[in-house]
């Protein structure tokens, strides 16, 4: 676990008393935001999303968005790389930026901003393709890249995701004759090797068995000193255990964000404690 | 309880199921035996038309003789005995080559060994016993009856048809070109001198054909002199052991296959119907795949997928029931005299009035067929699209790639298998497929196939022979319908060869197809 | 600690959104293109003959003396066709859906498959060159056949009950598309052995000259039983298959409630299956009869195309389809026999499209309240 940045320290708490306001309690002040969502609200066909939502997701940490299913956290996620554009039904105000940079302006290329903000699904879904070809998917795009610095990218992006040691001898073999758990640090070894900035996680382990599910989050937080990760997860005890920040989101609004320590040891709102005492589902 | 428990339990029931689910399963047994049979009487009449059957010499009553195959017997129409109906061959000298015979009037059959069949360019089969081998003009006995003449029958044939080979080749390579040349310039001394000699060449291998006569009599009697020319095969059905008889019925298939129709299409072979079908639907394939793929990837991925995108689509899968002869009208209307018409006056203005690409051809039979299937395929591809998880596609774009390149590098790929059915199964149902092409382009006989040596080498405004139409043509507009029927069994079994292939492939691609998606959505 | 990886940013984006945005267009382009091509077909045919219709080119008797026998014929053979194909395949899908193994389900499906793809050119073949000739001249044969196959069918299953226990067990219900098939072959064999005899002691051997004299009925070779059973016979595969699939839809809990109430399978299917999938069954006959209608080939090879307007199902007739394919490759195109025939098709492509239009939309209502059905239990 990283330290928490002094900034977070110096916050004054205010005891053990549970607030029972509804507004937002943000206690969290980041100084190096990777992310920041201003007043966004999503509807899907008119049915609303997210509501006005505001927060600032830290560079190189790992921030976990948690609630019950369609609280909006699986949605918050891909709006962050623009995947609901998919979607014509979506409509949307407010904004998202990127170090600085709002991601709807109309010069930023989405495929670019995709390749900034990586993705990995719920489900494995490697191509059907190599495993070679599936990690070198991506460089491909790209173009005009020598055929020696591709498999070095390669081996050093399945070296990251911690599956260059079981695959390295059978890197044409179909991605699909691998275990689901391999399955799934393939893809994040894909997503790695165009080297994004951001990683957004959607329950990546939520498919897996408990040992792969501890391997991926061996890897998460392996992976925090080089990247952002923003973790969607059902599971409280994987929230604890890898981020450093999480937000407990509710019926598409922001309902808490804290230090991961402090939310679940020291809840400010009922509502977030009931949440992970399991007392709501 | 375990299932056959229940089925015990069930069995005891005083009453079962009631007659009308033994109906039902009538009907499925009804349907399999009506296919059965279907199937069974085009195989064995179609398979068997190429075997050398035996040949019977037979004595009626009043002492009369004929030689013949025993085609079939039925019960006379007043219900006492039977009658056979034999194969006579020898229409120029009875003028018939069927012939029913009573049962009960046959005073003697016997299958002697001696009676030959010959197959001959005209008036058809010959059934009769071979006298003498001579040559032309000449009215000495030659080698005589009996096995030698048979075997200098043997001999000869084999030579005349290297004789006819090399003139069928002279004709083709040496001559059709020079003409050619002639054509564009008839002062080309050089061309006329070699068309001199080569139809000096033509005319002596003719003479060398005629130099022999085959001397033949009937079982009753009479006389017929042939020249070598006029005799294609010869065959002793009756002295032929099994394994001969193979041979020759795996020959008479493979000319089957291989040879143009000969008396008007009841006799020789189906190759140029074989050749245009292939051709039509191979030009037809070409055209409807990338078109077909083209609007199902726009339907599936592209389209806003509304209201108007949901009743194209609805539009589009019943345009597969339209009937195909509309098709045909519409082929006609626009291609035909609408395109064909126009692209006559601009293009080939100095041919006017007769039509070059203003009536049917391959080109509109093609097209027309294009259209007829294309929503075969656009179904196809569009289901095979539709099967392809979300997740793949937002994988690729997570990673990303660009619309193009996500349908390009990950959908279109596992798409093959889907369009690869669509496609078999437009393919299918074009080869079966004859109402239109009678408006847009078939043609009874066809001498000149669509490909040839000549420029551009593919003839798109040619019209061509199709196996289908072959049917239709050969059963219903020949003068003998009797003597013709093998030739159509035959020619329907191919093409329902033809068409089950095809189907059947699609059906395992569609398996293969399902099992790999299923082991895809499992997870 | 995996160290970074060096990143080069990529140069080619502007030439890659170019082309994606120019692709996009070009299939879209295309794809339109296409689909409006299609369905050019209903817009040509109407714009041919739309306007002489209005102009009073084409006047209405002339329409109506013309079209009458083509459009009676059509209907005609149509009619005698839906009567063989949609007994037997609407048995055929009944007993598939309830009774079939499913071991032989999964081979008898692709089977029929295959029946449907037999070209119409060798089924109107061997109708109107074998059926038709063979049935001239065994009258009495074929109608013993017609018969037979029934009561045969009836016979097996009643015959059934008085065998031993382990015999029956042998030859279950399960299996009976299969097995019945010999049975039915042998008595058909056996009804054409003694046809002859039957028809000589009640028909005083001539059926055909009974038929004439006694009940004044013509029999013509060619004729509408002969068309409906071949053109049947290349109908019922699809109808088949589309009623199968509603039928086996049917969500297994709704049949399974009957059973546990005591009601035999057949019941069940009765009362409970066959009223939820009447829509789609309904909707499988639509389209074979739009099948039945547009078919060529069969109708021009085993019907006599004699534009008769008699009801006598032993008569023969024309189609508007086999008119059109006989007539359209001689007719002047702009003359007034041209625009006849393109009213024709014209009036074909109408029927089978609405017709099948009609039977998509209940079809996927039906599959919408299948998956409604089918989550409430």
């Amino acid at each position: 676990m990283p330290e928490l940045p002094p900034s977070l320290l110096s916050l004054d708490r205010p005891g053990s008393a549970l607030s029972n306001s509804t507004g937002p309690i943000i206690d969290f002040a980041p100084d190096a935001s990777c992310l920041d969502v201003e007043g966004l609200s999503l509807a899907y066909g008119g049915k609303p999303a997210l509501r006005d939502l505001t927060l600032r997701v830290p560079r190189q940490r790992v921030t976990a968005f948690i609630g019950p299913s369609g609280c909006g956290k699986s949605t918050l996620l891909r709006a962050l790389n623009r995947l609901h554009d998919l979607d014509e039904t979506v409509s949307r105000q407010g904004s998202i930026r990127l170090e600085g940079q709002e991601i709807h302006a109309p010069e930023v290329a989405v495929d670019e901003l995709r390749r900034r903000v990586g993705m990995v699904f719920q489900a494995p879904n490697p191509f059907p393709m190599s495993i070679y070809e599936n990690v070198a998917f991506g460089l491909r795009l790209q173009g005009g890249m020598s055929r020696r610095r591709m498999n070095d990218i390669v081996e050093w992006a399945l070296e990251a995701a911690a599956l260059w040691g079981e695959v390295k001898d059978r890197l044409r073999a179909s991605a699909w004759s691998l275990s689901i758990g391999q399955q799934q640090r393939l893809v994040i070894a894909r997503t790695l090797a165009v080297r994004p900035e951001v990683l957004l996680l959607d329950e990546p382990a939520s498919a897996l068995d408990p040992i792969s599910t501890l391997k991926i989050e061996e890897l998460i937080r392996s992976l925090k000193s080089q990247l952002t990760l923003v973790l969607v997860t059902h599971n409280m005890q994987q929230a604890a255990r890898v981020s450093d920040y999480t937000a407990f989101l509710h019926d598409g609004e922001l309902v808490e964000y804290a230090p991961t320590a402090s939310l679940f040891t020291n809840p400010r709102l009922a509502r977030t404690e009931n949440y992970i005492t399991g007392r709501m589902a | 309880m375990s299932l056959a428990e229940v089925a015990g339990f069930r069995a005891r029931l005083p009453r079962g199921e009631g007659p009308w689910a033994w109906l039902a399963a009538g009907s499925v047994a009804l349907s399999l035996l009506m296919l059965g049979g279907l199937l069974t009487l085009i195989a064995v009449r179609g398979l068997g038309h190429f075997w050398p059957a035996s040949v019977s010499l037979v004595e009626l009553d009043d002492g009369q003789l004929l030689a013949g195959r025993a085609v079939r017997e039925l019960p006379l129409a007043t219900g006492q005995g039977r009658e056979r109906l034999y194969f006579t061959g020898n229409r120029d000298i009875d003028g018939h080559v069927w012939q029913w015979v009573a049962v009960d009037r046959i005073v003697a059959s016997e299958q002697p060994r001696e009676l030959v069949v010959l197959e001959r360019v005209r008036y058809g089969d010959f059934i009769g016993r071979l006298v003498d081998v001579r040559p032309a003009g000449s009215h000495v006995q030659g080698v005589g009856g009996g096995e030698v003449a048979w075997a200098a029958l043997q001999a000869r044939l084999a030579a005349v048809d290297a004789l006819r080979d090399e003139r069928d080749d002279l004709q083709r390579n040496v001559i059709q070109p020079l003409v050619r040349q002639l054509e564009k310039d008839p002062g080309d001394t050089a061309a006329r001198r070699g068309l001199a000699v080569a139809n000096d060449r033509i005319r002596g291998l003719q003479d060398a054909m005629q130099a022999e006569v085959v001397v033949l009599q009937s079982v009753d009697g009479r006389r017929l002199v042939l020249t070598l020319a006029e005799v294609l095969r010869a065959w002793r059905p009756n002295a032929m052991s099994l394994p001969e008889k193979m041979g020759a019925w795996v020959q008479g298939v493979w000319r089957f296959l291989s040879e143009g129709p000969r008396v008007a299409n009841t006799a020789g072979g189906v190759w140029p119907a074989i050749f245009g079908t292939v051709l039509m639907v191979l030009l037809m394939s070409v055209l409807v795949t990338p078109f077909g793929v083209l609007a199902a990837v726009y339907l599936n991925e592209v389209a806003h997928q509304g209201h108007l995108t949901h009743w194209v689509r609805i539009a589009v899968r019943n345009l597969a029931g339209v009937p195909s002869i509309v098709y045909g009208v519409f082929g006609l209307g626009v291609f035909v005299y609408g395109i064909g018409g126009s692209i006559d006056e601009w293009f080939f203005s100095d041919q006017l009035p007769s039509p070059t690409f203003g009536t049917g051809g391959l080109l509109w039979a093609s097209l027309t067929l294009a259209l007829l299937t294309l929503p075969v395929v656009i179904v196809a591809t569009e289901e095979g699209l539709a099967r392809i998880p979300d997740h793949q596609r937002e994988g690729a774009l997570a990673l990303g790639a660009t619309r193009l390149e996500m349908l390009t590098r990950v959908v279109l790929p596992m798409a093959v298998p889907a369009m690869l059915t669509g496609v078999i199964l437009a393919i299918a149902r074009a080869a079966g497929e004859v109402a239109p092409l009678m408006l847009v382009g078939v043609a009874k006989l066809a001498p000149q196939v669509p490909v040839d040596g000549e420029f551009p080498f593919l003839h798109l405004d040619r019209k061509f022979m199709h196996l289908g139409y072959h049917v239709y043509d050969t059963a219903f507009h020949g003068d003998d319908i009797q003597a013709a029927m093998p030739m159509v069994y035959a020619t329907a079994l191919l093409l329902v060869l033809v068409v089950l292939v095809l189907n059947l492939t699609a059906i395992f691609l569609r398996h293969y197809l399902r099992a790999r998606h299923g082991a895809l959505s499992r997870h | 600690m995996i160290k970074l990886f060096p990143v080069s940013s990529s140069t080619q984006s502007p030439r890659r959104h170019l082309f994606d945005r120019l692709a996009t267009g070009l299939i879209a382009a295309g794809g339109i293109g296409v689909i409006l091509a299609v369905l050019a077909i209903g817009a040509f045919l109407a714009v041919e003959v739309i306007p002489a219709l209005f102009s009073g080119v084409l006047d209405k008797e002339r329409i109506t003396l013309s079209l009458t026998p083509l459009a009676w014929g059509t209907l005609k053979a149509a009619f005698w066709a839906l009567v063989f194909a949609i007994p037997m395949a609407l048995g055929a899908a009944i007993h598939s859906a309830v009774y079939m193994s499913s071991r032989l389900r999964s081979r008898i499906k692709p089977t029929l498959e295959l029946m449907e793809a037999l070209p119409g050119v060798v089924i109107g073949f061997v109708a109107g060159l074998v059926l038709a000739p063979w049935v001239e001249r065994h009258l009495a044969g074929a109608f013993a056949l017609l018969l037979v196959m029934p009561l045969g069918i009836l016979l097996a299953g009643g015959l059934r009950w008085s065998l031993s226990s382990s015999m029956r067990k042998r030859l279950p219900l399960a299996w009976a598309g299969l097995w019945l098939v010999p049975w039915l072959a042998v008595l058909g064999l056996l009804a054409l052995e003694v046809s002859p005899w039957l028809e000589a002691w009640l028909f005083g051997g001539d059926l055909r000259g009974w038929l004439d004299t006694e009940l004044g009925i013509d029999y013509a070779s060619r004729n509408a039983l002969i068309v409906g059973l071949a053109m049947g016979f290349a109908v019922m595969p699809s109808v088949y298959a589309l009623a199968e699939d509603a039928l086996s839809g049917v969500p297994t809990s709704l049949g399974e409630g009957a059973q546990a109430m005591g009601a035999t399978r057949w019941q069940s299917l009765w009362k409970v299956v066959l009223p939820a999938a009447a829509p789609g069954v309904f909707a499988a006959v639509m389209i074979g009869a739009g099948r039945a209608v547009g078919e060529t080939m069969i109708v021009l090879m085993a019907s006599g195309n004699t534009a008769l307007m008699s009801l006598s199902p032993l008569e023969g007739m024309r189609s508007m389809a086999a008119g059109i394919a006989i007539e359209m490759p001689e007719a002047v195109p702009g003359s007034d026999a041209y625009r006849l025939l393109i009213l024709a098709a014209l009036l074909l492509f109408l029927f089978t499209f609405l017709v099948n239009t009609l039977a998509e939309l209940v079809r996927s209502r039906l599959r919408r309240r299948y998956r409604r059905l089918g989550d409430r239990s």
